[in-house]
């Protein structure tokens, strides 16, 4: 090979991932960075979007919404709703693929077991949110189950009463999500080697020894990736809420997503939703931040 | 230690498979016995069985006097060590050493008094922080030995543990655990398919073949005097040659050779008298073929012979041979037939010989090393 068609073979090798890459760099540049950056500089402007020349507003919004005790509430509301949610899902999703893993159900039940248990997964949150309002209003099954076994002595209004709006949103989110934990954490028990239970059979180890010493170990790694990737997409959920409460009542349900939402489309506030955006952006980008050095330490 | 029995023992599985037939076998206290058999045999399946991994369908199984048929493993005081070492890779070598004493619930001080003899023993007190991923092959072993150890077992179970290794490490581990064995003096029973380990390691050697015991013997009578054709066949490497040829008189007769038998091996085998005009299989180890053209060969009697190939391996020639004679089946699954049709013979030639490939050559043959077995059940005669 001459030296001239050499060098054109390794100009080749190197612009090539390039070309490959640009595609979807250009549409994430393009349908995420560009708006993301617009987002962030409608923060810093007074007016964005409603006048042609917005003014610099500086730090302005941001004070405004931290000043905002309804950020606060929506903030704390998002947490509980998050921490909630995730730790719910992973535990409820570790017992449903513990049984599914388990030798002792027949296999006929386990797979049908297997597609019931999925089930919440393959709706929308729309369809979830309309399940759970019929479920849960005041003449709905719930309330006539829970009178009659005795739990309540009258009808709950769970969506509209501000002591349970919160954590009955959450419920139905609990629900919606833990199919993603119960799936991965199944693959991931039937990567465990067979092995490891016989050798702690012989040591002697009890069922929940094993659960500590060697399974949860083995699943560690799957259990903190998908509760970080849960915490982040949990943290940005809207259509659940925005259809079962739309954050209220009294913004008992109020979380950033739907204080967001409001600012920019009920008050028209762009400037401030913005702002607001941008703290919700941040926060998950802590997030990410964290589990791509996991990832990478991995 | 203890002695661990199994009488009639017998595993068979839903779809009526019958793993294990009627397997008696009694291992003596301190002793290392040897499971080996082909792919498939049920060596595994036994063990397990001893280990509580696997339920017996019928039969008794003692150790230590006790009948633990019904026992769950950690109740039967045994230890095994597994093909795949079963180490935690989440633990530490101490913490994986260790294990069974945590689970018992016995003090930290005492964990690491124990832990720290055997690592010393097996040379692993460097080692104790790292974690298996760190370890080489045959470090990992080494844990997976001390695992076993730490719990002061009746008996060790062993299930393939050298077959992860390189040829080399197998080697030095073979060693290595031989001489453990005989420091601790436990009972073990060691499962491998590989015919070498059997040989050199156990005690005794048990073969199995299909899920029946064909011989358990010391691995010089497994050799000298295999009781059927398969264990012939098995034990050795290369496997013995097996043909099909008809006594005449004190001559065996096959194809254009005739092999002329002295007297002492029909008094060695008074049976052997019944096979006159009849089809017979002989069997002879490759060690016992010589180059005729050599001095260790001029004295024994010969056959002719093609050489098809020749594997220098620097101690020996391995020289695979075609002579017109049937081959016989020895019976065993994972044999595999040398360079398909070309050859039906393999003798070991000392590396002085000159014979190479393609060439006519007188083959000869020690014939007061002759194994003869019936045509129809292979058993010896």
């Amino acid at each position: 090979m001459t030296r001239q068609k050499r060098s054109h073979h390794k100009l080749k090798r190197a612009v090539a991932p390039y070309l490959y890459l640009s595609p979807s760099l250009l549409i994430i540049g393009l349908l995420m960075l560009l708006p993301m950056a617009t987002v962030i500089a409608y923060s810093f402007q007074n007016s964005a979007v409603l006048r042609r020349d917005p003014s610099f507003a500086g730090l302005k919004h941001y004070q405004a919404i931290f000043d905002d005790p309804v950020f606060w509430a929506s903030l704390w509301h998002t947490l509980y709703f998050t921490c909630m949610s995730v730790v719910f899902h992973m535990t409820i999703g570790m017992v449903f693929a513990l049984m599914l893993n388990s030798d002792r159900i027949n296999p006929r039940l386990r797979n049908v077991l297997r597609v019931l248990y999925i089930l919440p997964w393959l709706f929308t949150a729309v369809i979830i949110a309309v399940i759970w309002r019929l479920l849960l209003e005041p003449n709905g099954v719930v309330n006539s189950i829970l009178m009659q076994i005795g739990i309540i002595g009258s009808k709950v209004e769970w969506f509209s009463s501000p002591q349970t709006a919160l954590h009955a949103v959450t419920f139905a989110n609990i629900w919606a999500g833990y199919p993603l934990f119960m799936v991965s954490l199944l693959a991931g028990l039937q990567g465990i080697p067979k092995d490891f239970y016989e050798a702690a059979d012989i040591d002697g180890a009890k069922a929940y020894q094993k659960l500590i010493f060697i399974t949860i170990p083995q699943l560690m790694p799957i259990i903190i990736s998908i509760s970080l990737l849960d915490f982040i997409w949990t943290m940005q959920v809207f259509p659940l809420i925005w259809i079962t409460t739309g954050g209220g009542p009294i913004y008992s349900t109020e979380v950033l997503s739907t204080y967001t939402y409001k600012l920019a489309f009920s008050s028209y506030n762009l400037s401030q939703a913005s702002a607001s955006a941008v703290v919700i952006l941040l926060i998950s980008l802590g997030l990410t931040l964290f589990y791509i050095r996991y990832q990478k330490a991995r | 230690m203890a002695e661990v029995v199994l009488e009639n023992i017998c595993k068979t599985y839903g779809n009526n498979f019958h793993a294990i037939d009627q397997l008696n076998l009694s291992v003596e206290d301190g002793e290392f016995l040897i499971l080996v058999g082909p792919s498939g045999c049920g060596k595994s399946t036994a063990l397990r069985m001893i280990a509580g991994l696997e339920d017996v369908t019928s039969g008794s199984l003692r150790i230590g006097g006790i009948d633990v048929v019904d026992m769950p493993p950690k109740d039967r005081d045994i230890a095994m060590v597994f093909q795949s070492y079963a180490l935690y890779p989440h633990m530490t070598v101490f913490e994986n050493i260790a294990f069974s004493m945590r689970l018992a619930g016995k003090p930290k001080a005492e964990r690491k008094k124990r832990v720290d003899e055997i690592a010393k023993t097996l040379q692993l007190t460097s080692l104790l922080d790292s974690k298996p991923a760190n370890l080489s092959g045959g470090q990992r072993q080494r844990v997976a030995m001390g695992r076993a150890m730490v719990r002061e077992p009746a008996a060790f179970l062993m299930d393939e543990p050298l077959s992860n290794l390189d040829a080399k490490l197998r080697v030095q581990m073979r060693a290595e655990i031989t001489s453990l064995q005989k420091q601790l003096g436990v009972t073990t029973i060691y499962v491998t398919h590989d015919q070498i380990e059997a040989m050199t390691m156990g005690d005794r050697v048990a073969v199995l073949k299909g899920g029946v015991l064909q011989q358990v013997d010391t691995p010089k009578r497994l050799y000298e005097s295999p009781v059927n054709a398969f264990v012939a066949g098995f034990i050795g490497s290369p496997s013995m040659n097996l043909f099909e040829a008809t006594l005449k008189g004190d001559e065996l007769i096959s194809g254009a050779f005739a092999i002329r038998l002295q007297d002492a091996a029909f008094v060695r085998r008074p049976g052997l008298r019944s096979y006159a005009g009849r089809k017979v299989v002989f069997g002879i180890r490759p060690e016992h073929l010589y180059d005729s053209s050599l001095e260790s060969g001029r004295k024994y009697q010969t056959i002719p012979a093609k050489v098809t190939s020749i594997e220098e391996l620097g101690s020996e020639h391995i020289v695979h041979l075609n002579i017109d004679a049937v081959r016989v089946d020895s019976g065993d699954p994972d044999a595999v037939q040398d360079f398909g049709l070309a050859s039906n013979a393999v003798a070991k030639f000392e590396p002085i010989s000159t014979v190479h490939a393609g060439s006519e050559i007188r083959l000869a043959v020690d014939d007061t090393k002759l194994h003869f077995f019936d045509p129809e059940t292979h058993l010896a005669i």
